[in-house]
């Protein structure tokens, strides 16, 4: 943006400035030269009028330049910079009239060359002064600017700009134009001078160094002034640089603002408690919405909140009473009370009728702190505030006084809001915290999901025989349908398919069992119907009261092309025969495993050994496909299954199963719909 | 969504079930069956013919009955399921346990066997 370095801008306006000025010294010079020896020097007032118009120019530059990051400092630091200016300045003056006193009566002390160099350095430091001054005011006057201060000071800066040329128009005399000039000066001055919004923001020992300050400011001001008149005043000198508006009129405006902000401070000087106390509420309130971390815990808010009752309110005492809740004991904490005092306190309170009446609208959802007056020794007001979190009262804060009527209509409402704030922040830490467990659980179940993925067979065993293929959906994140399968040797291999009753991670659970049982009990080399037998003696030991397991299993020997199949309660399996190209469900009876808790059980399960032809195809299922239904409540059913395995027989399994999980999809009206665990294993014999 | 409908004849008792039985309502199953044993009934009829669906889990609260029942004597017959409903109860088996007959006149009939 701005090709200028900032350091050089104000080295350069700096470097002018000192330029400008010894310009302005030599030609100031050179004209009183001429004048003492009655020469001619054919130099003209005006030059050094533009000289001067340039300096002041410079300097407005220079300290334009150097504050503008005025922003970031504190009122302090920049009255501090006015003042140490003016001294500066005012002792720069002292020591010249100390150093001409102490030359006497000599020669050198009435030259007018000397005199006049020591002039122009008063002058270039009071102009200094003067103008960082005047911009420092300015900072103080625009600070909470409105549209009209803005206004104000654009005007005044107009007018001081006129009034840097006006030396060339009143030729530098006190005429009537000039009183005029300098009257609307300063009458813009006064107007300035009534924006003092930076004041209250001081403390109370902010106040008393700023009245010291502005004190400094006013004294250097009136000296240089005094100072100015009196060499105004004395004939010897020809060249006068002082007499001139734009000075003038900033004289008037640094010491307008300075007597005003003295003055101001000064009265303000009583009330800067009352301030201090409200920002302190304002801070004390942002710390009670920011103050819980997830780490944090309630009890630093309540905390937070009881320190800022007390000094809100001026409080001689207070305590806060936490209800027990489970988990948890009644939590109080002191402030400046013993706990005798407080329990006697604690006393009288709560016999009071009015204290009793107030808690119990405490299912109101507004309720606001109660003021009591007291029969106590020392302490003769008290004040109750609820705390309330979810419309119940949690418990509360008593803050105690010595004097009678302490608390007034200020104090309750700002209490009020204080407490409703921490309730608010304790509200949302548990909130916080709730969704923190939430997301914990949700990792839980990511695990579990992990964990039951790894129960379903990854590589599946099978031969030359047959080929395999499985599919499993879940509708959480864990469910409970589950396939496996075992190689008892080089020709038989077993499959299984189950499902458990419900969903979700009871499911999971006893899906798990179920593994467990099947992958012990088939090292035993026995027959389904045995299996489903031992299997529900096992499963009836461990499944919940109202929950079963349906399964089916297979045992396929590849030498004499026969497989053995119990079914236990589980949906039918679907036999494709490549010989009839038709398909049919493999109807056997059998009871789910663990709806009979005893022996009687095996007197339900059956076997029955069907013998298999290369083409033929073992469609094993869990009812979540049966039962997936369209948009008009229809269920996807056997029939639709048995279609597509007698249309697409000859592809492979993975294509089959492919379509199938297509056809549901397209059926249920996308993939979301099916609210139910479903799996697939697929055979086909070869 | 489940609507029961008690009916009390001296011990005998019967539950109308209306609607579908699923694990969102198989508890308030649970629960009113649980009630009737504790009334002391002999019989309790099961209505089911405004049965639409039932899910494992309603399957599960009458298969955790089954001791109960035999242990206490009480007989339970269901009648009047459509087909859908009546096959799920016999793919699980439970055809084999419970007696599933047409209607109530069947039911009551049967009850007179037991």
């Amino acid at each position: 943006m701005n090709k200028f370095n900032p350091f050089s801008l104000g080295k350069i306006t700096l470097l002018l400035a000192i330029l400008v000025w010894l310009a302005l010294v030599t030609v100031d010079l050179i004209r009183i030269f001429g004048m003492i020896n009655n020469l001619e020097s054919g130099i003209s007032e005006e030059i050094t009028w533009t000289l001067e118009l340039l300096f002041f120019s410079m300097l407005y530059l220079l300290y334009r330049h150097i504050y503008r990051k005025t922003r970031e400092l504190d009122f302090l630091t920049l009255i501090w910079r006015g003042a140490s200016t003016g001294v500066f300045a005012a002792g720069a003056g002292f020591l010249t009239d100390v150093f001409f006193f102490s030359l006497g009566d000599s020669k050198i002390s009435s030259d007018p060359f000397l005199k006049n160099i020591f002039y122009h350095l008063n002058f270039a430091f009071t102009s200094a002064f003067l103008i960082s001054t005047a911009l420092l005011w300015r900072h103080l006057i625009l600070y909470q600017r409105s549209k009209q201060v803005v206004n104000q000071w654009q005007v005044f800066e107009v007018m001081m700009g006129i009034a840097l040329f006006f030396v060339f128009f009143n030729q530098n005399n006190f005429d009537y134009s000039f009183f005029f000039g300098l009257i609307l000066l300063l009458i813009l001055s006064l107007l300035l001078s009534s924006n003092l919004k930076w004041i209250p923001y001081l403390n109370f020992k902010e106040k008393w160094k700023s009245l010291l300050f502005l004190f400094l400011i006013f004294l250097c001001t009136s000296f240089l002034f005094y100072r100015i008149l009196s060499y105004g005043n004395e004939a010897r000198l020809q060249i006068n640089l002082t007499d001139n508006l734009f000075l003038m009129g900033l004289f008037a405006f640094v010491f307008l603002y300075a007597l005003f902000s003295f003055l101001v401070t000064l009265f303000n000087l009583p009330t800067s408690s009352v301030f201090e106390q409200k920002l302190a509420e304002a801070i004390n309130f942002q710390k009670l919405s920011q103050s819980i971390q997830p780490e944090e815990n309630e009890e630093k808010v309540l905390d937070i909140l009881l320190d800022s009752c007390v000094s809100a309110s001026y409080s001689d005492g207070a305590w806060l009473e936490l209800k027990a809740t489970a988990g948890s004991s009644p939590l109080m904490s002191l402030r400046g009370l013993d706990p005798t005092t407080q329990s006697s306190l604690s006393k009288e309170i709560s016999s009071m009728n009015q204290v009793a009446s107030w808690e119990q609208d405490s299912g109101a959802d507004q309720i606001s702190p109660l003021p009591l007056r007291l029969s106590h020794d020392s302490f003769k007001t008290a004040l109750l505030v609820p705390l309330l979190i979810n419309r119940r009262m949690i418990g509360r804060i008593i803050l105690v006084k010595e004097v009678k009527e302490g608390y007034n209509k200020e104090m309750l409402g700002i209490i009020g809001t204080f407490s409703r704030q921490a309730c608010i922040a304790v509200e949302n830490h548990q909130l916080l915290k709730q969704s923190l467990q939430n997301e914990r659980y949700q990792e839980e179940l990511k695990i579990a999901q992990r964990v039951q993925k790894a129960l379903l067979p990854v590589r599946l065993d099978h031969s030359s025989a047959f080929t395999l293929c499985a599919y499993s959906h879940t509708a959480d994140e864990v469910g409970g349908d589950y396939y496996d399968t075992y190689k008892e040797n080089e020709h038989t291999y077993v499959l299984i398919i189950g499902d458990v009753s419900g969903k979700g991670t009871s499911a999971a659970f006893h899906m798990a069992q179920m593994k467990g049982v099947f992958q012990s009990l088939i090292q035993l080399e026995i027959q389904p119907a045995a299996f489903m037998a031992k299997a529900n003696a096992a499963l009836s030991k461990c499944l919940e009261k109202n929950h079963f397991i349906t399964a089916s299993i297979f045992r396929i020997d590849c030498e004499k092309k026969v497989f053995t199949h119990a079914r236990a309660g589980h949906i039918p399996t679907l036999m494709y025969q490549a010989k009839e190209k038709k398909s049919a469900l493999l109807e056997i009876d059998g009871l789910g495993l663990g709806i009979l808790r005893n022996q009687t059980y095996q007197n339900h399960v059956y076997e029955k050994t069907y013998a298999f032809a290369p083409g033929d195809i073992l469609v094993m299922l869990t009812d979540g496909i049966l039962e997936g239904k369209n948009q008009y409540g229809e269920q996807f059913g056997y029939e639709r299954i048995k279609n597509l395995v007698e249309v697409h027989h000859h592809k492979s399994l993975e294509e089959i199963q492919q379509l199938l999980i297509l056809a549901l999809h397209d059926f249920v009206g996308g993939e979301g719909m099916i609210d139910d665990d479903y799996s697939l294993l697929l055979v086909k014999f070869s | 969504m489940l609507q029961l409908e008690k009916q009390k004849k001296g011990t005998n008792d019967l539950l109308r079930l209306i609607g579908e039985v699923d694990a969102s309502n198989s508890l308030i199953l649970d629960q009113a069956i649980q009630e009737l044993i504790q009334e002391g009934i002999s019989t309790l009829l099961i209505d089911g013919s405004k049965l639409t669906y039932i899910s494992s889990a309603g399957l599960g609260v009458f298969m955790s009955y089954l001791e109960e029942f035999k242990e206490k004597g009480i007989s339970l017959v269901i009648f009047g399921l459509n087909d859908q409903v009546k096959e799920v109860f016999k793919i699980l088996g439970l055809d084999k346990l419970i007696p599933l007959v047409i209607d109530q006149v069947a039911a009551e009939a049967h009850r007179h066997e037991v």
